[in-house]
């Protein structure tokens, strides 16, 4: 699907919105089933479109189109965690003991379950996305696909290496390749530098 | 990369693990040495931590804004739209003037004021005065400055004028009593004091009726001025 034209979009053109919905929406749907999908899989759909909503009230902020898709999924991000802490306070509030911090293992592969130390929740919408631009711009997809399964799938580099054809000294380079590329994004966030530093006390 | 020396790559391999939890233990025991000998390795360690914790949290969701599948649901459309319309509001485009109209506008609002311009100024030209243009003059005698003075204020003050033509000559007095340029710009009626002879005299035309009558000084100025004053107001009525 080809991207909208940001000066329509920002005009109000309604063919410009439609496409831009379509184009949109596996980014925000796929935010939403991050955070959601775990605890709240049946609100994913409404926190997505509902992120698209804000998408029109944020669209005049955007200077480029490539803002548009990460802004979209800080948007919908945010709208996950703030959906999920309140889902959790009235639970707490009604005295009811289920668990929501039991995800499942495979849950648990697909997501982070919401909690005071997330960090990406302490940048506002605007910090998120240009980390998330950034991150986008600066870890080439095969670095970010090493990155999830060593870390996230809980790969071992010999795994990796066999499963995606690599030599295994190279899935050792991408990691490396990765992180670096990370610490510049982060030194970048100075509000993300400073959770950091606080996170590491 | 490059500048990474053989300790460097080793201790960010074993780092790379233990955060992973993928360590052994003999590799755990490993990493630990290297910070026990090198505890300015530590800060790194640190930060590694910290560098994965961030790819954690923010790596899916850079994968999440490459995804191409799922389908926007049609349901949704309208609630959307509604909301582009409400907020952006696409401005209706600004209409064209109709400059034919506008142009017709200005046109008769033009007219208009020329028409009243006409009314105001031109149209009185050729009413009919309601009164007569008053002129007042004044034949001094050889007496007193001062009596002369309180006889022009006298005149004035009868008929409501700043202007009273004073002459000590009788010849030019005969001559603006018989201008015929006054009475063709508006009727007139010239009202002359001859303190000489002692009398008021009133000439003039009012609707083509002639005014011509003197009126003599035989108790006092003001008195007569009144007389004369309430026989031009008579002569001149409507």
């Amino acid at each position: 699907m080809n991207p909208p034209d940001l000066r329509a979009l920002q005009q109000g053109d309604e063919a410009a919105w439609d496409a831009a919905f379509g184009w949109l929406w596996p980014t925000v749907f796929a935010v939403a089933q991050l955070k959601l999908h775990p605890f709240l899989p049946d609100e994913v759909e409404d926190v997505a479109i509902e992120a698209l909503e804000e998408m029109v009230d944020k669209v005049r902020s955007v200077k480029s189109l490539d803002e548009l898709k990460p802004l979209a999924a800080s948007i919908a991000h945010h709208r996950a965690v703030s959906r999920l802490r309140n889902r959790f306070a009235q639970k707490r509030g009604s005295g009811k003991t289920e668990s929501l911090d039991a995800p499942t293992d495979e849950d648990r592969n697909h997501s982070e379950p919401v909690s005071e130390e997330s960090l990406l929740a302490k940048l506002d919408q605007a910090e998120l996305a240009c980390l998330l631009r950034d991150l986008q711009r600066n870890l080439k997809p095969e670095w970010r696909a090493v990155v999830g399964d060593y870390f996230m799938s809980a790969m071992s580099q010999r795994e990796i290496a066999s499963q995606r054809g690599l030599p295994i000294g190279t899935v050792g380079v991408y990691l490396r390749r990765a992180q670096e590329a990370i610490r510049k994004a982060v030194e970048r966030q100075p509000k993300l530098l400073k959770e950091l530093e606080a996170f590491l006390r | 990369m490059n500048s990474m020396n053989v300790n460097d790559e080793r201790f960010f391999d074993l780092a790379m693990k233990v955060i992973a939890r993928q360590a052994s233990d003999a590799e755990h025991a490993e990493l630990d040495a290297l910070l026990a000998r090198e505890p300015e390795l530590r800060a790194e360690f640190a930060r590694l931590q910290a560098d994965v914790r961030v790819a954690k949290d923010a790596l899916p969701l850079v994968n999440a804004m490459e995804t191409t599948g799922g389908e926007f649901p049609a349901y949704a459309r309208e609630r959307l739209q509604t909301k582009v319309r409400q907020t952006l509001g696409r401005p209706a485009a600004k209409k064209e003037p109709d400059r034919s109209f506008a142009w017709g506008l200005r046109w008769w609002l033009g007219l208009a004021v020329a028409t009243a311009v006409v009314m105001l100024v031109v149209l009185p030209m050729f009413r009919p005065p309601t009164s007569p243009t008053i002129q007042l003059a004044m034949l001094e005698s050889g007496g007193t400055r001062g009596s002369a003075t309180d006889e022009v204020a006298l005149l004035k003050q009868t008929w409501q004028t700043t202007v009273v033509h004073s002459f000590s000559d009788a010849e030019a007095l005969r001559a603006w009593e018989t201008n015929p340029a006054d009475e063709r710009r508006q009727p007139t009626v010239k009202i002359i004091y001859d303190a000489t002879a002692g009398e008021v005299r009133v000439l003039g035309r009012w609707k083509e009726k002639p005014l011509d009558k003197t009126f003599l000084v035989e108790r006092d100025l003001a008195t007569t001025l009144k007389l004369v004053k309430d026989y031009v107001a008579e002569q001149t009525k409507r």
